[in-house]
């Protein structure tokens, strides 16, 4: 049985041995630490991923579909894509007044890259969004402060806006945009609401958008010429099949798609996004995982060798120790207390780099909102134990050599 | 006549070496009984640093019987023997054999942590056996802090720190000048005085004379075993 007072000791003479050789010791631990650096970004990058793919989630919401021309997952035939017929305004109507199983479903008109302004000041690369009232009811749609326009509003065409909250933040970043007015595509619009953030760094356009009543976009920007999206609001997630079933049906029928040909549509869900997501995760991980331990190899080979070169310089030591009642545990222990504590030391010498190198990156990068600026704290746990178990591989062979040096034999060492 | 501590019965131990069978020992008995100043003599190769490793359960016979306080010590698993040179046997070498880089204290303290003795226990003992052997002003000095007479007397309250029921102490005095080896030499027979077992191994005849019973090696045989009749007592310089 090891005893707690042989493990206090093993870690104070592992600690001396750090710091008597301060060099070898860091140069030793260099593969530890570019290992452990590779775990704590790799999980702190993944970390942020899942927070970003969350809040994407969130804002379009689980249980909402966008029946669109383009597929989000790009994963299609461009080209097929590009010949696609538009969905036009009537096929979009025909397709929200006919459908039976959504809470709601709603025509969204889109004008990419637009300018916006305000007295002397110009935003470029706004983008405009003609929608019905009922776009409130989206998750897209949540009011932040003011209010979204009426029915009356919209089926008047007035010239009322909800801005995004990018454009807001950008324009009025005193919080005063209520009832002041801006130019969009010439016209002037009274604004009524700003909308919440809904943006992370993959998604980040969709807080730099102004929302107008459909009614009035057309008026601007005329109704050809453009597709149109439908937004669809399942109601639950447990809704979605049948919706999309629906959905399907629907449009196919609406675009006239012969039966067994393949559909001139995309239905997009938020599981696209996971889909992507998943796929960028993957990739990271298999990089990741790849390099780390690459550089774990490399790092336990070094530490390895060290302590060969240690148990050898210590010949005499141990013959010292077993002569005075240490077993072969106690010296087993000693040496693997010794190559896990030169390991830990990386870890935290990788913790502290990474947390540099995080508070960076993040100060450069400030839309990588998604990503923490520290190193969350789950993550210097796993790195202290993947320290740990790596400074056991290491110190295994070279541990087990010493503990069943002869005693007699050591004594009689001279190094 | 008490039990002895030590008895060993035509012991023999042999080294394979280079293809050659080297016979270190051949066919050694003795006893030794508690509170008995034994030196064992011989000159070099004589076998009787053999016969101190397997006294001091370092090494085991390659035949022959040795009881340890009545155990059968080539019954012992290796962590057994580790615990008899823990508890019973306490090693004074030529070297010092001290830990370079531990202080005084730390170095007194090793068989201590061992033995499982708790972190408070240990300092005291340490520091007690420190002060017993004259050096209670030394306990944060480094061995190279120390002069060779201090390291040996630091080694020596090392040895003794654990109660052992043996001293066994490899020519203690073999890297000391003349004053400090007359230094030593008090300190074993003071240690002998208060009841102690010290075995002595040693080539000097000198150093031999302090002891009680002197037992001659040469070729791996005892070649004599005698009572000293005129014991040194007289601590002085020649």
């Amino acid at each position: 049985m090891i005893r707690i007072g042989e493990i206090q000791e093993s870690i104070r003479i592992a600690f001396e041995g750090l710091q008597a050789n301060k060099l070898r010791s860091f140069l030793t631990t260099l593969g530890v630490v570019i290992g452990i650096t590779f775990v704590i970004l790799m999980g702190w990058f993944l970390n942020g991923l899942d927070t970003a793919l969350e809040s994407t989630v969130n804002l379009l919401g689980t249980d909402v579909m966008y029946i669109d021309k383009w597929s989000w997952s790009g994963g299609q035939n461009w080209r097929k894509t590009m010949q696609r017929k538009n969905i036009t305004y009537q096929q979009a109507m025909e397709f929200c007044n006919s459908m039976k199983t959504a809470e709601v479903s709603l025509p969204e008109a889109h004008k990419w890259g637009t300018t916006v302004k305000e007295r002397g000041r110009t935003i470029t690369g706004i983008s405009v969004i003609g929608v019905p009232y009922s776009y409130s009811q989206l998750p897209a749609g949540t009011i932040l402060y003011g209010r979204f326009f009426s029915q009356f509003e919209d089926e008047y065409s007035t010239n009322v806006t909800v801005l995004g909250y990018g454009v807001a933040k950008a324009l009025f970043p005193e919080g005063d945009a209520i009832g002041r007015t801006i130019k969009i595509g010439g016209r002037t619009f009274e604004i009524i609401g700003v909308i919440i953030k809904r943006g992370t760094m993959m998604m980040d356009f969709v807080d730099n958008q102004v929302i107008i009543p459909i009614s009035t976009f057309f008026g601007i920007y005329g109704m050809t010429g453009r597709s149109i999206s439908v937004a669809v609001k399942a109601g639950s997630a447990e809704k979605l099949d049948e919706v999309r079933a629906e959905s399907t049906g629907l449009m196919r029928s609406i675009r006239n798609v012969p039966p067994g040909e393949e559909e001139d549509f995309s239905i997009n869900e938020t599981e696209t996004f996971k889909e992507q997501v998943e796929t960028l995760r993957l990739a990271t991980w298999g990089i990741g995982i790849g390099l780390t331990l690459l550089s774990f190899i490399v790092g336990i080979i070094g530490i390895m060798n060290i302590m060969f070169v240690s148990v050898t310089e210590r010949t005499k030591e141990i013959g010292i120790r077993k002569s005075l009642g240490a077993k072969s545990s106690s010296i087993l222990t000693q040496f693997l207390v010794e190559s896990a504590s030169l390991c830990l030391v990386g870890a935290l010498i990788a913790f502290t780099f990474c947390s540099v190198v995080i508070a960076v990156a993040v100060h450069l990068v400030p839309e990588a909102d998604f990503l923490t600026p520290y190193v969350p704290p789950q993550l210097i746990l796993i790195a202290a134990i993947v320290s740990i178990i790596v400074g056991i591989l290491a110190g295994i062979v070279p541990a087990m050599r010493a503990s069943a040096l002869d005693p007699v034999e050591a004594l009689r060492y001279e190094s | 006549m008490s039990t002895p501590l030590i008895h060993i019965e035509h012991i023999a131990r042999t080294y394979e070496m280079g293809g050659e069978t080297v016979h270190a020992l051949r066919d050694v008995s003795l006893d030794i009984h508690p509170n008995e100043y034994v030196a064992l003599m011989g000159p070099s190769g004589s076998g009787k640093s053999t016969l101190m490793n397997i006294l001091g359960c370092l090494d085991t016979p390659s035949s022959g019987v040795y009881t340890f306080k009545g155990l059968d010590v080539n019954e012992m698993t290796d962590d057994d023997l580790a615990e008899i040179r823990n508890k019973e046997i306490g090693f004074v070498f030529q070297t010092f054999n001290l830990l370079p880089r531990a202080t005084a204290l730390k170095n007194i303290e090793l068989p201590l942590i061992y033995s499982g003795v708790s972190s408070e226990e240990r300092k005291e003992r340490a520091i007690k056996a420190l002060e017993d052997v004259g050096l209670g002003d030394r306990m944060l000095h480094r061995p190279n802090e120390l002069s060779g007479g201090q390291r040996q007397r630091v080694a020596a309250a090392r040895a003794l720190v654990t109660k052992p029921s043996i001293i066994l102490a490899d020519e203690p005095t073999g890297n000391l000048d003349t004053k400090t080896g007359i230094e030593i030499m008090k300190l074993f027979q003071d240690l002998w005085s208060k009841g102690n077992t010290v075995i002595l191994v040693t080539h000097e005849e000198d150093i031999a004379r302090h002891a009680r019973r002197i037992i001659r090696i040469r070729d791996g045989k005892v070649e004599s075993d005698t009572i000293n009749p005129n014991p040194v007592t007289k601590f002085e310089l020649p």
